[in-house]
This record gives C-alpha cells, sequence and structure tokens, in this order.
C-alpha cells in the first residue's frame, strides 16, 4: 500500500463503542491471537485484529464498509483466547450496533434506537399509537365472559357489519402492514448502502455484472439456508452452546411467519370465498386442533423457551466472563421475550376466559410486536438482514464476478 | 607464624572407590612430609572433629584437605581465620570428571598431583594481616543534589552517616523541579502523581546530618576509600586545585619537548595533598543528565518552533500551554532503522505516555498519537501503559516516522509500516521528540579524582558513556572503588528505578567505609583480608603495575615508582601479573607459591601417553564452569592439571616458563570473555592475558617451542558443557605437536 491514508480518529465512535459492549477494545495490543483462533480471518486478512485497532483509532468508515464484523457469529474463541481481555467478540459486536445506526434510515429513528435512554419513547411511540387505534375504533372495552370465549380477541378492535373485512382485522392490519413495509423498505435501503460501501473496496471485472437472478440464486439464497442451517453457528468454539437458544428461536420465527401467513390468508382471503356462516367460523379464533393453531403454538414455546436459553447464557456470561451488558442485546432479548409470553399468555388467558388480563396481555402483545417490527432494522434484530447481506456479498466477493478464475 | 601441618583426604563421594587411597596418603607423607589422615566423610560432625581435634590437639594450624571443590563445603572446612586450609580438589577434578574407560593409574597421578599442589600451595601461604588505615573518615560524599542524590544523602544520613551533598544550581531538585507530574509509584499504577520532589527537598534540608551545599562544585578529589580529601569550589569557577588531565608518558615527551602544550598549566600535581580538603570515606556520584540535542534528525523538522523535545514539552505542559493534538515520536529511524532515539532507555516510552496524558487532561477533545517502535513499560508500568492505552484519546501504533511537514497553521506527520497496516498521515499541532538523557560523564569526568590513571572513570564508551563499571553483576560500582554512580549518569532511569538506585549506591558507599575500616576487600572479593606487598627495593619504575591496574589503584611517584592505596585495591593480582620483577605478592597468593604448585606436579619423561598440561582457570567463572562439568559426569582429560587462579589478570608468565620447563607439554589460560561485553569480574584482567600471552608466544617462539603450546580460551559460567571439548581440542593440537622437546631437561 504506497498511498497514504489521512487518519483522523473520531471521538464521539469511540466513546459510543465502549458503552454499547466494546468497552475492553482499547486493551488490544495487536498480539494477533484473535486472527489465529478466528475461522473467519486468512492470511491476507487478520480478522479481527485489524477491526480492533481501526475501532481504537475510531475509524467509523473502515468498520462501516467491512463486511467482515456481520460474518462474524460472535462464536466467543477470540475473546476466550485473547490474553489482554479485549474481548474481540464483544467488541465487534458493539461495532455491528454502530453500524446498524451507521446505515439506519431514517437516521433519527436509527440514533433513537441506539440508546438505551430512549427506551420510554420506545414503548411510547407504539402505546401511544395502539392506544390512539384502540380509541379511535371504539372497540376499548373489556368484553363479558361469553362473548370473549366465543371471539376471543376478534373484537379488539370492535366490530362492524361489513363481513369482506372484520374492523379486528382492519386495525390490525392498518397497524401491521405499514410497519412491516416501512421497516422492509428501511432495511432494503440500509442494505443497499451497505452493499454499495463494501463494494468500494472490490475491483469487479466490467464486463460482467450478476443479473438479479444471479443475485438471488447464486449469492442470497444459499447465503439464507447456511444461515438456516446455523452451518457457521456450529463452527463456533466457546459459545457453540447458543446454537441451543438461537436455532429454535429462528424455527419458531419462521413457523409464526408461516402461522401469520395462514391466519392472514384464512381471515382475509379465504372468508371472502366462502359463506356467511363459515367466515364466521372463519373469522373466529382456530382452533386448538387445527394443524396450524399447533404449530403456532408450538412455535410460541419454542421461541420461549429459545430466548429463555439465548437470556440465561447471556446473564451467565455477564457473570462468569465479564461480558458487559449491554442496550443492544437486552432490547432484544427482553423485546422478544415479551412478545413470546404475551402472546402465549394472552392466549392461555382465553383460553382460562378471564377478559380484562386477556386484553391487557394482548395489548402489550401488540405493542411488543410493533416494535419488534418497526425498530428491525436499528436493533440487533437487524442482524437478520444484515448478516445475510454480508454473507451474500462474501459469496459475490468470492464469485468470478469479481475475482477472474484462477486469479488469488 | 610456625606451621604445623596435618593433610586430610575424604574417602567420601567416590573417592575411595576411585583411587588407591593407601598410596595416595604415601604420597602426601612421603614426598610432601606431612601427616595424612583420611576419613570417609570429612564434611561431617565426625570428619570435622577428626580435624579439630589435631588443630586443638596436636597444633596444628594449617589444614590441607584432599576432598571436595573448594568451592562446596566452605563453611564445614572454615577452622577460623588463624588457621589455613587449603582444598585439593579430589572430587570433582578428579574422581567425577574421569573419562569413561580412564586407565587407574592416569586418575591416581591426577589425584598425586593434585595433592602435591595442596601441600605445596599449603607450605608457600601465609595468613594474611588486614591493612588498617591510621584514620579513617567516615562520611560520605554526595554529588548532585537531584533525586537521585538527595535520596541517597537520605539513605546514608538514615543509616548514621554524615553526608556532605553538593550542587551545582542555588537550589536543591535538579530536573524534577521542571515535572507537571510524576509516574505513578504505587498500585493500581496507572494515574499520575502530583510532583514529590518539595517532599524529598524538605526531607534533605530537615535532616542533621546533612550538609547541602548548593552552587558547589568537586574540584578534585584526591586520596583513597576511607581518605578521600575533596577540595570544593564554586559552580562553573576554574582553580588551580581542578583535577589534572592525564598526560600519558609519550603526551609528556611532547610536552617537554616543547611539540604539545601541558594542559595542566597552572593546576597542582594529582599526587599533591590540599591540606584545606575535606575528608571522606567514600562518594556518590548522582550527577545526572542532559536532554539530548535531536537537531540531526532534519526529518522530523527540529528547528520548527511546533516541533519539540519532550523536555520542551514538560515545561509548556507545566505553564499549561498543551495544543489538542500532538504527535509523539520515539524512534527517528525513519525507514532506515528501528532504533528510538538515543540514550533513552525506556524512560522516554513513559515520558510520552506521561506527556499524552497532559494533552487528555487540558483538551476535552485532546487527541495524542504515540508512534513508537518500542514501547518499554517495565515492571508495574506496564499497567501505566494499560492505562494510557484505554484513554479514548490516546492513539498508539508502531510506526515508521518517514517525515514531518508543516501545513498552514498545523503540522502533518507522515508514517510508514503502522499497525493499521497502511501508511498514515496525522495532522497535528504539535509534534514532540523523545530526546535522550545525556549522562554527565558522556564528555567530562565529572568525578574529578586526582589519580594517576586521571580524573574520570575509563573505558565509558563501553557503556556509551554511563560511568557504570558491570551492569548486570556489579550495579553502582565503577572502575573506581569508593566512587558509586546512582540514576540518570549511570543508566536513563525513572524516577523509582533512579530512588532504588540511588538507596543501591548509599548502601555500596557504606559498605565500602566499613570493609575499609576493617581492612578487607569491598568487592568482589567482599573480606579479602589480603593486599598486594610491595618489596620496593627491586622495583625497577617500569610502571607496568600502575598502567595496568584496572582500578587505578596505584599513583606514582616523580620516578614511577608505585604508591599502592590498598583501599583502592580490589585484590585481583593484576598488578602481580603485570611485575616482570615479580616483586608484587599477597601473603597467601602469590608469584612464588603458584609457581612451586606448578614444579610440584609430577611430569613423567618419555612417556608419550602420558603428557602433561597446566590449565590456569580463573576461579571466577571458568573454575566453576569445570566443576559444573564434573558434576554432570562430563569426562576431562586426565593429563591436565588445573590451578585456579584469581583473575586471568594475575597470571604472571613465568608460571607458563616454569611450566614448560618443568617439562610440560602444554599452558593453557581459561577466563572470562573481554571486549564489548566482557564478563571479567576484574574488567580488565583476561584482556590483558590475552595480550601477555601472545608475547609469550613469541619469546617461546625465538626459544624454539612452538608458539601453540600456550594458549588462551575465555569461557562463560554457562559454558561448563563446553569446557571439557576445548581442553580436549587445546591437548589434541599439542598431541600433533608432540611432546615437549625440553622434557627432562
Amino acid at each position: 500500500m504506497s498511498e497514504i491514508t489521512r487518519v483522523e480518529p473520531d471521538l464521539k465512535f469511540i466513546k459510543y463503542l465502549k458503552s454499547a459492549g466494546g468497552d475492553s477494545m482499547k486493551k488490544c495490543y495487536q498480539c494477533a491471537t484473535c486472527s489465529v483462533v478466528c475461522p473467519l480471518a486468512t492470511e491476507d486478512n487478520p480478522f479481527p485484529r485489524k477491526e480492533m485497532i481501526w475501532a481504537q483509532w475510531g475509524l467509523t468508515e473502515k468498520l462501516a464498509a467491512d463486511p467482515d464484523i456481520l460474518l462474524c457469529h460472535q462464536c466467543g474463541d477470540c475473546t476466550a483466547y485473547c490474553p489482554r481481555g479485549a474481548k474481540p467478540g464483544d467488541v465487534l459486536g458493539a461495532i455491528r450496533a454502530y453500524a446498524y445506526t451507521h446505515y439506519g434510515f431514517p437516521q433519527g429513528l436509527a440514533k433513537l434506537c441506539s440508546d438505551g435512554k430512549n427506551l420510554p419513547i420506545l414503548i411510547g411511540i407504539p402505546v401511544l399509537l395502539i392506544g390512539i387505534l384502540w380509541m379511535i375504533s371504539g372497540g376499548m372495552h373489556i368484553p363479558d365472559v361469553e362473548t370473549f370465549r366465543e371471539v376471543g380477541f376478534g373484537e379488539f378492535f370492535g366490530h362492524w357489519d361489513f363481513h369482506w373485512l372484520t374492523k379486528n382485522v382492519f386495525f390490525i392490519d392498518l397497524i401491521f402492514v405499514p410497519a412491516f413495509f416501512f421497516a422492509a423498505f428501511a432495511v432494503f435501503k440500509g442494505a443497499s448502502t451497505m452493499w454499495g460501501k463494501m463494494s468500494e473496496s472490490l475491483d469487479p471485472n466490467p464486463d460482467f455484472r450478476p443479473s438479479a437472478k444471479q443475485y438471488v440464486g447464486d449469492f442470497f439464497v444459499p447465503a439464507i439456508v447456511e444461515s438456516v442451517k446455523h452451518t457457521r453457528f456450529n463452527e463456533c468454539g466457546v459459545n457453540r452452546d447458543r446454537v441451543k437458544g438461537h436455532l429454535p428461536l429462528l424455527l419458531s420465527f419462521i413457523a409464526l411467519f408461516v402461522v401469520t401467513t395462514y391466519s392472514f390468508l384464512r381471515k382475509d382471503l379465504f372468508s371472502l370465498l366462502v359463506s356467511e356462516e363459515m367466515r364466521t367460523i372463519l373469522h373466529a379464533p382456530i382452533p386448538q386442533a387445527d394443524p396450524f393453531k399447533v404449530l403456532a403454538n408450538i412455535g410460541a414455546i419454542a421461541l420461549i423457551v429459545g430466548v429463555g436459553l439465548l437470556w440465561i447464557k447471556r446473564s451467565r456470561d455477564e457473570d462468569e466472563r465479564g461480558t458487559h451488558a449491554t442496550f443492544y442485546d437486552w432490547f432484544l432479548i427482553g423485546l422478544i421475550m415479551t412478545v413470546g409470553v404475551t402472546g402465549l399468555g394472552a392466549e392461555l388467558v382465553r383460553l382460562f376466559g378471564i377478559p380484562s388480563f386477556a386484553y391487557f396481555l394482548y395489548f402489550i402483545h401488540l405493542v411488543s410486536v410493533f416494535m419488534l417490527f418497526l425498530y428491525m432494522p436499528y436493533t440487533k434484530f437487524a442482524h437478520m438482514v444484515y448478516r445475510i447481506v454480508a454473507m451474500a456479498f462474501e459469496k459475490y466477493r468470492e464469485s468470478s464476478f469479481v475475482k477472474p478464475a484462477g486469479a488469488e | 607464624m610456625d606451621k604445623k601441618y596435618g593433610a586430610y583426604i575424604c574417602t567420601g563421594c567416590g573417592i575411595g572407590e576411585a583411587l588407591d587411597i593407601e598410596a595416595l596418603t604415601q604420597v602426601v607423607t612421603g614426598e610432601m612430609s606431612m601427616e595424612c589422615k583420611t576419613h570417609e566423610a570429612l564434611c561431617s560432625k565426625a570428619g570435622r572433629e577428626l580435624i579439630e581435634n589435631d588443630i586443638n590437639n596436636e597444633g596444628v594450624n594449617t589444614v590441607v584437605i584432599g576432598a571436595c571443590s573448594p568451592r562446596v563445603m566452605r563453611e564445614e572446612f572454615d577452622f577460623g581465620d588463624d588457621k589455613i586450609t587449603v582444598r585439593a580438589n579430589l572430587r570433582e577434578q578428579v574422581v567425577w570428571c574421569q573419562p569413561e574407560g580412564a586407565g587407574a593409574d592416569f586418575t591416581q597421578e591426577l589425584a598425586s598431583d593434585y595433592m602435591r599442589m595442596g601441600c605445596t600451595q599449603a607450605k608457600k601461604t601465609d595468613l594474611p594481616v588486614p591493612f588498617k588505615m591510621d584514620v579513617i573518615n567516615k562520611k560520605i560524599l554526595v554529588m548532585g543534589g537531584g533525586i537521585a542524590g538527595m535520596t541517597s544523602a537520605l539513605e546514608a544520613a538514615r543509616a548514621g552517616y554524615e553526608v556532605t551533598l553538593i550542587e551545582k544550581a542555588d537550589v536543591l531538585g535538579g530536573k524534577a523541579l521542571g515535572w507537571r507530574k510524576q509516574f505513578p509509584t504505587s498500585a493500581p499504577w496507572s494515574n499520575l502523581e502530583e510532583n514529590s520532589i518539595a517532599d524529598l527537598v524538605n526531607a534533605v534540608n530537615a535532616n542533621d546530618s546533612i550538609t547541602v551545599k548548593t552552587t558547589t562544585e568537586v574540584a578534585r578529589i584526591s586520596g583513597a576509600p576511607g581518605d578521600f580529601g575533596a577540595t570544593f569550589k564554586a559552580a562553573g569557577t576554574k582553580g588551580e586545585w581542578d583535577a589534572p588531565f592525564r598526560v600519558t608518558v609519550d603526551e609528556q615527551d611532547k610536552i617537554d619537548k616543547g611539540q604539545m602544550d601541558d594542559p595542566n598549566v597552572g593546576m597542582k600535581k594529582y599526587t599533591e595533598a590540599n591540606p584545606a580538603a575535606e575528608k571522606f570515606g567514600s562518594v556518590v556520584l548522582a550527577t545526572g543528565w542532559t536532554p539530548a540535542d535531536v537537531s540531526e534528525f532534519e526529518h522530523l523538522l527540529p528547528g520548527n518552533d511546533k516541533v519539540v523535545t519532550n523536555a520542551q514539552f514538560e515545561k509548556l505542559a507545566k505553564e499549561g500551554k498543551v495544543p489538542a493534538r500532538v504527535a509523539f515520536i520515539q524512534s527517528p529511524g525513519g525507514e532506515e532503522h528501528d532504533k528510538d532515539f538515543p540514550y533513552c532507555n525506556s524512560v522516554t516510552s513513559m515520558v510520552a505516555l506521561k506527556q499524552a496524558n497532559y494533552v487528555r487532561e487540558d483538551n476535552p477533545d485532546g487527541k495524542a498519537y504515540v508512534l513508537y517502535q518500542h514501547m518499554r513499560t517495565p515492571g508495574n508500568m506496564e499497567m501505566f501503559y494499560k492505562a494510557a492505552q484505554d484513554n479514548d484519546g490516546i492513539f498508539m501504533t508502531k510506526a515508521a516516522v518517514t517525515s514531518v511537514e508543516e501545513q498552514g497553521a498545523s503540522l502533518i506527520v507522515n508514517a510508514k509500516d503502522t499497525l493499521l497496516n497502511e501508511d498514515i498521515s496525522l495532522e497535528v499541532d504539535m509534534v514532540v521528540l523523545a530526546a535522550g538523557m545525556l549522562p554527565a560523564t558522556i564528555d567530562k569526568a565529572s568525578i574529578n579524582l586526582a589519580y594517576r590513571q586521571g580524573p574520570g572513570f575509563l573505558d565509558l564508551d563501553l557503556f556509551d558513556g554511563y560511568a557504570d563499571s558491570h551492569f548486570i553483576c556489579f550495579p553502582y560500582e565503577t572502575r573506581r572503588t569508593g566512587v558509586y554512580t546512582c540514576g540518570g549518569v549511570r543508566k536513563a532511569t525513572t524516577m523509582a528505578e533512579t530512588i532504588d538506585d540511588a538507596g543501591g549506591a548509599a548502601l555500596k558507599a557504606i559498605q565500602c567505609i566499613e570493609s575499609a575500616d576493617r581492612g578487607v576487600s569491598v568487592h568482589p572479593r567482599s573480606g579479602d583480608q589480603s593486599y598486594p606487598e610491595f618489596f620496593f627495593q627491586r622495583c625497577t619504575q617500569c610502571k607496568r603495575c600502575t598502567e595496568e591496574c584496572p582500578f587505578g589503584a596505584l599513583d606514582d611517584d616523580e620516578k614511577g615508582t608505585p604508591l599502592p592505596n590498598p583501599t583502592r585495591c580490589r585484590r585481583c593480582g593484576t598488578c602481580m601479573g603485570a611485575c616482570p620483577e615479580r616483586i608484587i605478592g599477597f601473603k597467601n597468593y602469590n608469584v612464588d607459591m603458584i609457581g612451586s604448585m606448578v614444579k610440584s606436579i609430577e611430569v613423567p619423561e618419555d612417556d608419550d601417553d602420558k603428557l602433561r598440561y597446566l590449565v590456569l582457570v580463573c576461579e571466577n567463572d571458568a573454575y566453576p564452569a569445570l566443576d559444573m562439568a564434573a558434576m554432570r559426569r562430563k569426562g576431562l582429560n586426565n593429563l591436565v592439571r588445573f590451578i585456579p587462579v584469581r583473575c586471568l589478570g594475575s597470571v604472571n608468565v613465568v608460571w607458563v616458563k616454569d611450566a614448560l620447563s618443568s617439562g610440560m607439554d602444554g599452558v593453557m589460560l581459561l577466563g572470562c570473555k573481554y571486549g564489548d561485553d566482557y564478563q571479567c569480574h576484574f574488567v580488565k584482567g583476561s584482556e590483558i592475558a590475552n595480550k601477555r600471552m601472545d608475547n609469550i608466544g613469541e619469546t617461546l617462539g625465538s626459544l624454539g617451542l612452538e608458539p601453540e603450546r600456550c594458549a588462551m580460551k575465555q569461557v562463560a559460567i554457562t559454558d561448563f558443557n563446553k569446557v571439557p571439548d576445548m581442553i580436549q581440542e587445546f591437548v589434541d593440537q599439542i598431541d600433533e605437536l608432540g611432546p615437549n622437546p625440553f622434557k627432562g631437561f
């Protein structure tokens, strides 16, 4: 490298990293033990050693454009072997947290999500939004036990006689469909900016560019398959038992996604095609014997168990290994736990027939699910997108579109 | 002293099994005509009682012990200062070092020779009588009123000694007066401390045993430990009592012929004693250091007003003028080399860390860049380094700083080979260069002795000008007995190191005074009561002893006759080795004694299988190496006879002649390494011996003897596994030459 780089450390960035779990990062003295144990490091790419000094020197741009920070699954080997207690794994976590904020769109919301001090606002927004809509919907009263047993939460947002679309579904869609698309757009924008930044260091072959089909088929689909299979997690050393929590959690998300999709189809589409009587049945709670309901229940339990295991592991790491407790990590664990517990809780309480408590739980459930959607692009949850993008990028980087065949 | 001899042979540790003890006893009783007794374990209580009974009942006062090495069982075989004890090393150098399959007769002859040598040594040894001075002065002179000098003065005063502390400035404190803060001195070792120099100054001023003289310098110090005479003068002045420069014999010749100016015009001769001089027992030299000049490193813009040295930056920091972005450059080599600034040791690393902290303390968004090739933070200072590293605004990287450029109001620092794996440039407001600490002795004597060998320490270029004698083996000591150094004059040190140093030097100064008082050697032969005595009637004023003494112990008079100063002497015997007239000797170590021991070795005539080799072994490192080889059962050639000597410097070439003329086939000297990283305990001994052996080689050649019959080898104490082969190599070489042609004459 003959080009001289003007280096200007960003003190605010350093301060942020230190507060977000990277408090130990300045301890690194570049011995490269981490790069020796890290499966991601190659001879030319001393990872995470170089990231450590970039972090120490506050070089934000370099870190943000580095796909490796997202390829890291925090297996913990580097942290376990670090002779100085610099905990590179934890530092990388903090850098990832920073990256989500860095690429977050819109920036204001992203920044809001990066600091635990804003938690009241973060909770306040959905509480207020859903609360107001609930009020507007006119459904804001506790039903009697009989009605509740029959319709469940089906009339949470009230009832109207327009059968093509229940009032409840209308309001739920009104809240969640925009939130979903907003989040999807935001994360797409962030991830594509990141892809662009990461590509700057590459020297792609100008004659060939992958088609959209190739992007998906060659890079993204294998990346998604790899994530679902937890291939890289299983390569982890110290933190291998994290798979026990993370895998059920991931599968439960898939299951709950399937169930939600089914529920959407059942209540909003199939119901349009059938008779009036049948429609009432379809609009009522799904019976427990329905295979999708079974899947939903299993999913809910898996979700709670998975996140519970991760919760326990994280607490233990904090006690035993001195892992720094961060808002970044606990926000997601807490949120998913809330989603799971209130979801399952609301269902159980519904079956027990206690409408007031059930409504209360259901409200919290809606709030927490909304938070999960809306804040996905800026919180740790964003890793599901950014990491897959980075893994796809890695495949792109290694492909012949960038590296001519036979080149080193 | 009327000697009554008693010889004792131990049969333990395998000696009894390997040797014919009966025959060996007969050698002692017959040839050597001494009573000889044996015991299965002389070092045991019963064994000692056997000897003590003879001492008490028979009046034995000179004991020859044929047993283990003289290096072990010293207490067991110590029968008091009024008894002479000689050890013949039958265990390590006879029994334990036999090569496999060695003929029994070879081993027996070897043992017999060691007993002969032991008995001869006993006969030629006298009890030493300590040299007592008429008057002893126990006051300590401390030169330099900085941290080192003041600590040393306090330590000596606390130990009960009167101290005079002189300082050339008008106040005590030295360099530390200019420091804003000081390095951490206690756990957690992470925070800078307030400068504590004022407390030290107050403690010195409050101490009744310390006399402080400011704006004072030493003109000259004459005399010897226990009786130094110091002449003081006002700082910065010249006077007739200034220490004269050294004038060599050749230079004196030129001066006499008018070809050269006498540098000592108007000064009193070095031998002249100033009646007004103040008397001291020993001296602590703590004259410190000065910041090094860095103007030669032009690529770092040393002339720019925004480029300062660490010393200048400290001053700015004290005045509160610390800019927000500062680069600390530790190593000036650029791409050429990775050396740090000269004379920096580890101190400048820590100074950079300290000053980086100033940048952070004084500026909320301060950024301090430390660009180093080496970061040296010994001991607990590692914690200080870690704390600095943990500071958000302190950025450190190994780097080859290639240039500093001015750009508007800022400076641009360009660096290669950084930990960032790229060439970087930094925009800063100021650059600080880590200038080293030049010892006061680098360009002047500083100690100003009125000695024959000149006013300063010799060969300081071996230590880059630092006043040192041997850093690892003999800290604080110098080439001048009674003068001990500490602090910046000895090594670039931190405050904490300086304080340790100062305590050490004070203790050495006390040890010196007390040793002089008891009439014994200070170091390294601590407690040795013997000292060299001169038979002046036969002195030819050749000046070899006065020139060669590594410690300048010998002055001389107008004619060149040596004037010994026994309290300056370290008892190495270099003078004895030097003397061609052989008029110098110790009561218990002299030319005659070793010569007789050599002659007592039985040299078989007409037996080519039984050649004889003499190896004179330095007892400090080489002899222990031989013992260690034997303990590991490494075979030593059994035709070789070892005689330990105090130092190879004490080897008088007449011993070589004695050996060769008595028919021995080769003579080897085994001593310490010499040169830049010498290990000689007496600094110059092995080097001088090597020169003498070169010279004797020529003499042998003129006599028709091969010069290869004499050799000198250097060994370290750790070379025990190599020593047997070194000896064998020498033996093989002479085997090729054949036996000594003078054998039998």
